[in-house]
Order: C-alpha cells, then sequence, then structure tokens
C-alpha cells in the first residue's frame, strides 16, 4: 500500500514538476488576457463571448501560457495572426499614441477653457457692480425739505 | 470675452463637423456583398503555406472559385471534401480555387487542412480585410469569378453541401467558366 502511495506520488511529481518548473518568469493569467484581447467577429472583449472564434483564441492562449510565453509575446502573436484590431487598447506607440493623448488633452482643454470663462464672468460681474449711492440733487433736496417742512 | 465666445463656438462647430463627417464615413464604407455582374473586390493575401502572396488581380483570365472559411467553423468542416472534390474535378478546366481562411488560429488552421486533404490555395485573412470587402456575413460563403474578373452565378451563403446550394455550385463554377 505504501509503496503504491509512493509510486502514484512520484509519478504525480514527474507529470508536475517540469511543467511547474519550465516557467523563468511568473506565468500570465487567462483571465488578464481574456480582457484585454477582442473576439474579430464580435467585437467585444474574449471574456464576454462564448463565440467559436473567441473560444479558440482563449485555447490558443491557455497553450501558450503553458508554454511559458509571456503576455506581451502572446499578444503579439494574435496581432500577427489577426491584426491590431485584436487588442482591446491601442498600443503606446507611434500612431496610436494619439488614442491615448487626445482624450486627455480634450479633458485639458476644456478644463483650461472652464477656467478663463469663470474668471471672465466673475471680473465682468465685478465691473457690473451698481455705483456708489451719488444722493440726491440739489433741486429734490430743495422740493423734498419743502415737504417736509409743509407736513411740520 | 467676444474672442472667446467666438472661439468656443468654433472649436464646437468643428467638433459637431468632425463627428458628422465619421458618421457620414461610417455609412458609406460599410461593406457589402459585391453585385453579381460586378468587379469582384481585388486583394493581395499571403499564403498559408508561407509561400508568397497571391494578387486576385493577377489571376485575370482564369475563372476562381473563392471560399470564406475557418477552422472554427463547424459547417466549413462539412464542406471540407466536397469542395476539394470540385478542386480536382475542375482544376483539368482552369479553375483556380482560393481558400480564405477568415479570423482564424492560423496553427488550427492548418490542422485543419491537414486533416481534410485540402490541396488547393489557401490563403491568410486573419484580421477579415478581405472577408469585410466581400461583405460577409459568416463563413462559409463562396463566390465564383470569371474570367473577365467579375463576379458571376450565385453568392452562397452556406456549406455548398447543402441540397439548397449544390446546384448554386455548379451553375457558379459553369458561369464562371463561361461568362
Amino acid at each position: 500500500m505504501i509503496l503504491r502511495f509512493a509510486a502514484v506520488a512520484l509519478a504525480a511529481l514527474a507529470l508536475a514538476g517540469p511543467a511547474a518548473a519550465a516557467c523563468a518568469q511568473p506565468r500570465t493569467s487567462l483571465t488578464y488576457l481574456e480582457g484585454q484581447i477582442m473576439c474579430p467577429t464580435c467585437h467585444t472583449t474574449l471574456d464576454q463571448s462564448d463565440s467559436a472564434v473567441a473560444l479558440r483564441i482563449e485555447a490558443q492562449i491557455r497553450k501558450r501560457i503553458a508554454e511559458c510565453w509571456t503576455a506581451d509575446q502572446i499578444e503579439a502573436e494574435l496581432v500577427g495572426n489577426f491584426g491590431a484590431g485584436v487588442l482591446a487598447a491601442p498600443t503606446h506607440k507611434g500612431f496610436d499614441l494619439l488614442a491615448w493623448w487626445l482624450p486627455l488633452g480634450g479633458i485639458m482643454l476644456a478644463a483650461v477653457l472652464l477656467a478663463l470663462g469663470v474668471w471672465r464672468w466673475s471680473r465682468r460681474h465685478d465691473d457690473g457692480a451698481p455705483p456708489a449711492d451719488p444722493g440726491l440733487d440739489p433741486d429734490t433736496e430743495r422740493r423734498l425739505d419743502e415737504l417736509l417742512a409743509r407736513l411740520d | 470675452m467676444r474672442t472667446l465666445k467666438l472661439t468656443g463656438q468654433v472649436v464646437a462647430l468643428a467638433a459637431v463637423a468632425g463627428m458628422l463627417a465619421l458618421l457620414v464615413w461610417k455609412l458609406t464604407h460599410q461593406s457589402h456583398a459585391p453585385k453579381i455582374g460586378g468587379p469582384a473586390p481585388v486583394f493581395t493575401a499571403k499564403r498559408m503555406d508561407g509561400a508568397g502572396t497571391v494578387d486576385l488581380a493577377s489571376l485575370r483570365g482564369k475563372p476562381v472559385v473563392i471560399n470564406f472559411w475557418a477552422s472554427w467553423c463547424e459547417p466549413c468542416k462539412s464542406e471540407a471534401a466536397a469542395l476539394e472534390q470540385a478542386w480536382q474535378q475542375y482544376r483539368r478546366q482552369g479553375v483556380v480555387f482560393l481558400g480564405i481562411d477568415y479570423h482564424d488560429v492560423t496553427g488550427d488552421a492548418r490542422t485543419f487542412l491537414s486533416h481534410h486533404g485540402v490541396t488547393y490555395t489557401t490563403l491568410l485573412d486573419g484580421s477579415g480585410a478581405i472577408g469585410d470587402r466581400y461583405g460577409l456575413t459568416g463563413v462559409p460563403e463562396t463566390f465564383f469569378v470569371n474570367r473577365q474578373g467579375r463576379v458571376v452565378g450565385a453568392h452562397i451563403l452556406g456549406p455548398i453541401t447543402l441540397a439548397k446550394w449544390a446546384g448554386a455550385f455548379k451553375q457558379g463554377v459553369q458561369a464562371a467558366l463561361h461568362s
């Protein structure tokens, strides 16, 4: 019985050992890549698709992960296979950089325009404050005095 | 203040015009299947076996059967043998068969070809660009192109082994050969 258990344990170690020890770097995960890769026919990320092609791509990713490929290597292979459109997010180089910087630039420009607008509006508000009370003109003051005197 | 307001209005107008232009571009560039009798959309694609590329325009003067398929497509499996058989039958008459592997994992596609014994030329369309030009709605789909580079016969939307398409396939090849 003990011998049989030892043989099973040794066999398990022999099978699991090479696979676990083979990777020089931490393995990437299918869950991570499922959110980074698009299903080419349904135009959603793999984690939101059950289409046949999405399942095949997932199988390919699983295979590459088992072979210790890094996420970058797997993505590069898929881009070579399906084109850049397979990536859920644009790359950080070349023309694709625009996709990252344009929205940021737009937000910053909007903030600057808003701040400028508020500043100009508050300044106009200050300029438009009612002037100090100039008092009554002499004629009106005289007539008012006469009126008050009559009342006395 | 007036300058700022004017600038804001110009920017807003430009943004709206840009969005409108994008919408118009999208609407006018939607892919449709080529009209029967119209020119077949040309393309250049890599061969699956790695031996260079194939340009459809270079096949002018030959009848061409274009079949879009993928290894993950179940109906494609059912028609693979029939297509190979048709290729063996018509190749002597000069008909060129092009299998176009659409949105597929190349390794899987190679296994598929070997498993089904496909020997005609297969081209890669991983990005789906060629399929888009042909307005694909799915795979398999088959088109026929005559010697003048025009789409002829029927546009087959499904496996050629289906009873409703079997006749259309033969007629399509004949139209490509003789029109």
